[in-house]
């Protein structure tokens, strides 16, 4: 007998097509309970408002979340409190998963404008793994992913080629969430990213004058405009492709 | 030399300029100063500067400084000042101020250089040289100031206060800008005014200031004022424009007595008509742009070579509270009584009185009591009136790539409010642009103003002076 396939619920919103986890999130091929199972795991919190922390280093771990709207910044504190940005994240990009060996968060996420994210608790993520095919595979490899993204950071690399690095990444990032990779608002500081880049903030500003003077960039605030992709690429070819 | 912009090719109609003569404001900001409020104080200035010190490229600095102290009152006065003749007063207010460039400087990242700065008042040069001289060096230890070749750091100066040899040090001290005010040389309007000056030493100032050092110089003139008349404005203006200073500003008269006490001291009746406050202007544009200068728009004349025609040519002109400023998207802080700094979407001004400023820096804090956060429809509007008062052409793809509008959407109905002004020929609105004609480049204040969208709901009445 042919079974009809469900509609996709209410539950499932238009924003989730371009999520991490949208073959998760929207599969194809389940029908009935499975998806309901799993209609049932993409709770939304939020609104939450620039300076709301997510969780904190020793919260204990109980869910993977995922941006819907807004960004998200990740960082620790050395014993001097000096902060330290371990990435940024965007919509439909993963929060929490550092988390998953120790059992408890092991950074801070703090919200850097208005966000709101899909809460994937992980108890019943197990065990609806399961029951799901490919469901434990995607999560495997988007950890795998992220783990390879940060590693390209540490190295002997000059500003230039850690901002072209930086500018290139968010415009695929971008580009793989369904927008523009050329025109962006962000939502993080400059001393954020020099944080991140391990660069002074001075110098972050210094550079990004230098690209917009060189015909690379315009900037407008926090709003970046890549004017020309294709050499800002061949100024971080040595840090290999991404 | 035939100037670039004739006005009179456009032709002066005194018939239409009749119609248009309408109380507009100047439009130095906008929103303008009537729309501050108390949503502002120190906190929402002060996370206005974190946030700013946080773009990937925070802009540069633009410092002004209120010097509100005078001698002796000139009678059209409308700006904040105090006369007095008690040192002591003025060593009151220094110290305050003091105290206030060092509080405002800690906010700001030391990468963030100081591109622009101008003493006003009052009479920054009633200041004596030590005063002077403290002040530059407490503004060089709290800012960062920009290299000597690419700033511009100017005072106000009244004639009666400099000597050329004053000058050589002002020079010295830092500045490279200086503008004189001789509003008439002739003497019944001196009089009536309480600003009598002798010709002859101003006009010597210019080429003093140019041998001192002064990469630009500029003199103020007013028309409008009791007693003026058609050869006796010319007379000046023929004057001034053999001098060749580089800038010439030509102000109207506002005569707003309800407001400022000192101008009750003018006879109404002998003030100029509005038919020969309109010959006067004419004259000044008829004579400056003969002799070769530039007209800006509102008030502004300006050599071919100086600056500000430079900043027209490349786009980066804009009006700001000292008029006709070379540098558009630098964060303004405001020193002084009554000053208004600019930061971000965030317009803060000062304390108006004396007590309210001393008090706020007694305690530590800053002096700041109204502004104004801007919206985005703000943001809109001061983009496009800003291009209307400097600018001849305004492409609707400048503000929609900007702002992320539609242009004929967002403005149906500004535009539709235009088309009087079209018939009259002030501007034509075309598929993809507004160009501002001839005849509108006197009346530029009648664009800006069916763009505003606060006015509606203003008592127009006398409040702003007349549009010319």
């Amino acid at each position: 007998m042919k079974t009809q396939p469900v509609e996709v619920t209410r539950g499932l919103r238009e924003a989730c097509m371009s999520c991490s986890l949208q073959e998760l999130c929207l599969p194809r091929g389940l029908y009935g309970q499975d998806l309901e199972r799993l209609d049932a795991l993409v709770d939304r919190q939020g609104p939450y408002h620039e300076g709301d922390h997510l969780f904190r280093i020793g919260d204990p771990f109980d869910s993977i979340y995922a941006v819907h709207a807004g960004s998200y910044k990740s960082y620790t504190v050395d014993s001097e409190g000096r902060e330290h940005v371990l990435g940024f994240h965007l919509p439909g990009e993963l929060l929490g998963l550092d988390a998953i060996y120790p059992g408890h968060h092991v950074c801070n996420a703090l919200a850097l404008d208005t966000a709101t994210v899909c809460v994937l608790p992980y108890a019943r993520l197990s065990s609806l793994a399961s029951q799901i095919s490919g469901l434990f595979t995607q999560i495997m490899r988007l950890m795998s992913k992220d783990i390879a993204d940060t590693a390209t950071l540490a190295g002997d690399f000059t500003a230039e080629e850690r901002l072209a690095a930086f500018l290139v990444g968010l415009s695929q990032r971008f580009q793989l969430r369904g927008y523009s990779p050329n025109e962006f608002n962000l939502a993080m500081s400059r001393r954020d990213i020099a944080n991140y880049l391990r660069l002074a903030t001075e110098t972050v500003s210094r550079v990004f004058a230098r690209f917009e003077k060189e015909g690379l960039i315009a900037v407008d605030r926090r709003a970046l405009h890549l004017l020309d992709l294709p050499r800002l690429r061949t100024l971080c070819e040595s840090l290999g492709s991404r | 030399m035939q100037a670039q912009y004739d006005i009179t090719a456009g032709g002066f109609d005194p018939a239409l300029v009749r119609r248009y003569d309408v109380a507009g404001p100047r439009y130095t900001s906008y929103p303008t100063a009537r729309q501050f409020g108390p949503s502002v104080d120190e906190a929402v200035y002060r996370h206005a500067v974190k946030r700013s010190n946080e773009d990937f490229i925070p802009s540069a600095l633009s410092l002004y400084v209120h010097l509100p102290f005078c001698k002796s009152p000139c009678f059209y006065c409308g700006c904040s000042r105090l006369i007095t003749r008690r040192p002591e007063r003025i060593a009151a207010y220094l110290q305050r101020l003091h105290r206030e460039i060092h509080l405002q400087g800690q906010h700001f990242d030391h990468d963030r250089p100081v591109r622009q700065l101008h003493l006003g008042g009052g009479t920054p040069t009633y200041l004596d040289d030590a005063q002077l001289s403290a002040l530059f060096g407490a503004l060089r230890e709290a800012f960062s100031f920009g290299t000597e070749a690419t700033r511009e750091f100017a005072l106000e100066a009244d004639p009666r206060t400099v000597s050329a040899e004053r000058l050589v040090w002002l020079a010295e001290l830092g500045f490279n800008r200086v503008s004189f005010g001789f509003q008439d040389f002739d003497s019944l309007v001196q009089q009536a005014v309480n600003r009598v000056q002798d010709p002859e030493q101003c006009l010597a100032l210019i080429g003093a200031a140019r041998q001192a050092g002064f990469r630009s110089v500029s003199v103020d003139l007013i028309y409008g004022l009791p007693r003026q008349t058609e050869a006796g404005f010319t007379a000046t203006l023929e004057a001034v424009a053999a001098a060749r200073p580089d800038r010439v500003a030509v102000y109207g008269y506002a005569h707003l007595p309800q407001f400022f006490k000192a101008q009750r001291r003018i006879r109404n009746g002998e003030l100029p008509d509005a038919g020969l406050r309109l010959r006067l202007l004419q004259n000044a544009v008829e004579v400056l742009t003969g002799s070769g200068y530039e007209y800006m728009g509102m008030d502004h004349f300006a050599l071919p070579q100086d600056e500000l025609v430079e900043a027209r040519i490349r786009g980066t002109l804009q009006r700001n509270f000292q008029g006709y400023s070379t540098h558009a998207g630098l964060d303004m802080v405001g020193l002084g009584m009554t000053a208004i700094s600019h930061v971000g979407d965030v317009y803060a001004q000062n304390a108006k009185t004396l007590d309210g400023y001393y008090a706020a820096l007694d305690s530590g804090r800053l002096p700041i009591e109204r502004g104004y956060l801007m919206t985005k429809d703000d943001c809109v509007r001061a983009d496009v009136i800003g291009r209307l008062m400097c600018y001849e052409e305004l492409p609707f793809s400048a503000i929609e790539r900007r702002h992320d509008i539609v242009f004929r959407e967002y403005f149906a109905r500004e535009l539709i409010a235009l088309m009087p002004l079209q018939a009259d020929r002030l501007v034509q609105v075309e598929a993809d642009r507004l160009q501002v004609l001839p005849r509108g480049r006197f009346l530029r204040r009648a664009l800006a103003m069916v763009f505003d969208a606060y006015l509606p709901r203003e008592k127009v009445a006398d409040t702003y002076s007349r549009v010319l």
